[in-house]
């Protein structure tokens, strides 16, 4: 049929047109370097500092704000930022910032002390008037132990404590600390999630939903201008998308790389990947409250029987780092000295026999399809599952999703049905108390807490309980390697690896750096 | 016709209620506290019931179904829990992303599904048939998802004829970027709909073939292209219709997976994000948004019906 011939020709040539637009709209972005494209797993659910409780959002949205102090580059130290310096009296109760002068919000208004009071009495004064303008899920975390928050004078605030807190300041750096402009929250109200106002050195441009969110330089920011004009932040939630769009060209950096994509990536020279241990644990808990687990034979027993090398090489392929203790690496007061348990079936049986399990048991482990900081959850489970068969250990798998499994978990002891379980805990204030406290202290059984472990050793409880109120960080830190030493030998947990951060970037990105907490900083970085 | 009509829209009303009522349902029966999942798992017993009580979510069910439905009357769908935006602009807005995916993978459907239709009823039981009807079940075949994942990586990354995915370049928001950015996603999405359609069409065309009045027509000397698609085409086009209507269903259904392959941000990604939240407002509101549609478009296939074929007619 002549008719065909014609229909095909027609078509072939009008393919061939669309794809030389195509390829000349794509050297035009490439051409265009003052802008650096980055793929994020989701879309962030807010912008505002205040509400922000997953990694897609505080990567995209902790460039536009500022806090009283800040981490130093690629460390959990605390330095100064909003505020120039800060006292706390000798009770330890009073912290008093004197801030910068000068420093403006985006929207021109002016920071001080009314703003700083304004940021923390938004999210945790019941009655304050923009108290109805979100939902504030870390203002408990951070500000749980204020007492009240005082102008001195525009650029002096107090802020008075319950209780002595010593890793109060790591809080003050955390993004539920950023000081927004009360201008624009007074403007936007709840919408100010849309149109976010800080100080930092990026201000907001335009969110559109599901396609991108776009950054633009702060030129008046009081700590020296950026050198990336634009960031655009693009979810794309399917992982072998974000990598066919990085490896096209129209995106230069993605995080969260298929392991079995990395080496290959590894290998290309147009790429570079920058990685780092992570403020994050993955561990199985045993329920210490319930036989067969109220035995510490038992618990030693399955900590010697699990493979954890062979799990971090195998499953994850090396995207994360073994744990020798039950604090990451990359949190000071980490007990280097401490040495995880070795695979050794053959002592894991004979720790079974002496607690009276010769024959073998079985349990339950109950396991996430996936989760927040979960690694790769049904793979590490079945690796378990087999580690444990070889030293008698029947063990029946249950996998719920992550929404319901929360659920299942953190539950008074009595009603928990649990015999293992795994978990992940990502760190937020770069302290050993928000990981040893809130994991270990007999104070956090769920539902007070997150000590899923339903752990309780009095010693390690007066540890980390003196820790908390005990300023010197010399002492501190001798108080979390003692505490992590009897941890260790407990074994409520047996804990696997620190993922790693992993970002996959472009060879024309420079001076990117990850940072302990996740958030991504691109203050410093530059395009070539 | 206007009073069958009337009737239909009348019908839709508890049909539309039977959806909100069994989304509801199922959102909320089902494991999984949207506090918690908001606030993650470091949140503290108080934070979790002082949210659900800032949400509502601390009364019965059925309180919070007409507090829900009410609202939604009066226009105000509630406010997304885990996007903090309003529900019914993020939703009406997002559906326009998907309702141009789908209706451009109609259009391809439809033009390949038919074209290729015609051309094996034309020529049964010949090569050109058995292979296009090969190449319709295989198409038929390939998950939608997978389908998606080879266009990209042949037309967007080794031949770099079409960007990979989303909607736009990034920073831009031209009409020829748009155009672009569609038809890779169109075509992964269009592939099974034009298949069935293909099938429906070749069978239909064969069985109208056969009738006595095209003998008629040929027998005139009536030009064989006016035969096909003047009076075979028109007869045969009745249960292609339906099929089509069918298939609207289908591709909003499947525009959810081709959405998340190629960062469409359309409702299924917005749904499926939805729901894993447990965010009931927002997801409540996409079903409700897409079951209206999906109702309208069989009214309007219905009602095409007569358009078409004279003979029928409604009471």
């Amino acid at each position: 049929m002549k008719i065909n011939k014609l229909l095909m020709g027609t078509l072939i040539a009008a393919i061939m047109i669309l794809g030389a637009c195509s390829s000349k709209t794509s050297d035009q972005e490439k051409s265009g370097n003052s802008q650096i494209v980055i793929g994020l797993e989701a879309e962030p659910t807010s912008l505002d500092a205040h509400q922000i409780s997953d990694y897609n959002s505080s990567r995209a949205a902790m460039e536009i704000y500022d806090q009283l102090v800040q981490f130093k580059d690629e460390s959990t130290e605390i330095e100064p930022d909003l505020a120039e310096k800060w006292d706390v009296s000798d009770n330890g109760l009073v912290y008093t910032f004197y801030l910068k002068k000068g420093v403006k919000f985006h929207d021109g208004t002016d920071f001080n002390a009314d703003a700083v009071k304004f940021s923390i009495d938004r999210q945790i004064d019941p009655k304050h008037p923009y108290h109805n303008t979100g939902q504030f899920a870390y203002a408990d975390f951070t500000f749980g132990m204020v007492k009240k928050v005082e102008v001195v004078d525009d650029y002096t605030v107090k802020i008075t404590l319950k209780e002595r807190f010593a890793p109060f300041l790591g809080n003050l750096a955390m993004h539920a600390a950023s000081i927004v402009s009360p201008a624009a929250v007074k403007k936007y109200g709840a919408d100010f999630t849309k149109h976010p106002v800080g100080t930092g050195p990026y201000k907001f441009s335009s969110w559109n939903p599901g396609v991108e969110i776009v950054l633009k330089k702060n030129k008046d920011y009081f700590n020296g201008k950026a050198k990336v004009n634009t960031l655009i932040f693009k979810p794309i939630t399917d992982p072998q998308t974000r990598l066919a769009e990085l490896e096209s060209g129209n995106i230069d950096m993605i995080v969260n790389i298929p392991p079995d994509d990395l080496s290959r990536l590894r290998a290309d020279d147009n790429f570079q990947v920058i990685e780092q241990a992570g403020m994050h644990l993955w561990w199985t808990a045993f329920n210490t409250q319930k036989k067969p687990f109220n035995d510490i034979r038992v618990r030693q027993a399955v900590n010697y029987a699990i493979n954890k090398e062979s799990i971090v090489k195998d499953i994850l392929k090396g995207t994360g780092e073994v744990a020798n203790t039950v604090l990451p690496s990359t949190v000071w007061g980490h007990n280097a000295e401490l040495k995880n348990y070795e695979y050794n079936p053959e002592k894991a049986k004979q720790l079974l026999s002496e607690a009276g399990y010769k024959d073998g048991l079985k349990v339950t482990y109950w396991v996430p399809e996936s989760g927040s900081g979960m690694q790769q959850p049904q793979a590490m489970a079945a690796a378990i599952q087999s580690d444990l068969a070889k030293v008698g250990i029947e063990v029946k798998i249950q996998t719920i999703e992550w929404g319901a499994y929360l659920d299942k978990v953190f539950v008074p002891v009595a009603e928990n049905e649990m015999d293992m379980h795994q978990m992940s805990w990502i760190g937020d204030n770069g302290d050993p108390d928000n990981f040893l406290y809130i994991l270990f202290s007999s104070q956090q059984w769920p539902t007070a807490g997150f000590n899923d472990a339903y752990y309780k050793n009095k010693e390690v409880d007066q540890l980390l309980n003196d820790a908390r109120v005990t300023e010197d960080k010399g002492e501190r830190t001798k108080m979390y390697e003692k505490a992590q030493e009897i941890i260790m030998k407990d074994a409520p947990w047996v804990v696997i690896d620190s993922e790693k951060q992993i970002v996959v970037a472009g060879k024309k990105i420079k001076n990117f750096k990850l940072h302990p907490t996740g958030v991504f900083r691109f203050a410093n970085v530059e395009v070539q | 016709m206007a009073s069958y009509i009337l009737r239909r829209i009348w019908g839709l009303i508890p049909v539309l209620i039977g959806v909100t009522i069994l989304v509801f349902m199922i959102m909320h029966l089902s494991p999984g506290d949207p506090a918690k999942i908001m606030l993650g798992p470091k949140a503290t017993t108080e934070s979790i019931a002082k949210l659900n009580a800032e949400l509502g979510l601390d009364q019965p069910l059925y309180v919070q179904y007409f507090t829900w439905i009410s609202n939604v009357l009066t226009g105000d769908w509630g406010r997304s829990l885990q996007l903090k935006m309003e529900v019914l602009p993020l939703v009406a807005d997002r559906f326009g992303a998907t309702l141009l995916l789908t209706l451009c993978s109609i259009l391809i459907a439809t033009a390949i599904g038919i074209g290729s239709g015609i051309i094996s009823a034309y020529r049964k039981f010949s090569w050109t048939d058995r292979s296009l009807m090969l190449f319709v079940l295989v198409g038929f075949c390939l998950p939608v998802f997978w389908l998606g994942i080879i266009l990209q990586i042949v037309f967007g990354l080794k031949l770099q004829l079409f960007p990979i995915s989303g909607m736009y370049s990034p920073g831009q928001t031209g009409l020829m970027d748009l155009f672009l950015h569609l038809v890779l996603p169109s075509l992964a999405l269009s592939a099974g709909a034009g298949a069935v359609i293909a099938r429906m069409t070749r069978s239909s065309m064969l069985e109208v073939f056969e009738q006595d009045y095209i003998r008629t027509a040929r027998s005139k000397g009536i030009n064989e292209r006016r035969v096909i698609y003047i009076h075979a085409l028109k007869n045969a086009f009745i249960p292609v219709l339906t099929v089509l209507g069918m298939q609207i269903g289908f591709l909003l259904a499947g525009a959810v997976l081709v959405e998340m392959v190629f960062a469409w941000p359309g409702i299924g990604t917005l749904m499926v994000n939805g729901i894993l939240a447990r965010d009931f407002p927002l997801v409540q509101g996409v079903i409700l948004f897409v079951a209206t549609t999906y109702v309208i478009v069989n009214l309007i296939v219905d009602i095409l019906y007569a358009i078409l074929d004279p003979r029928i007619s409604y009471q």
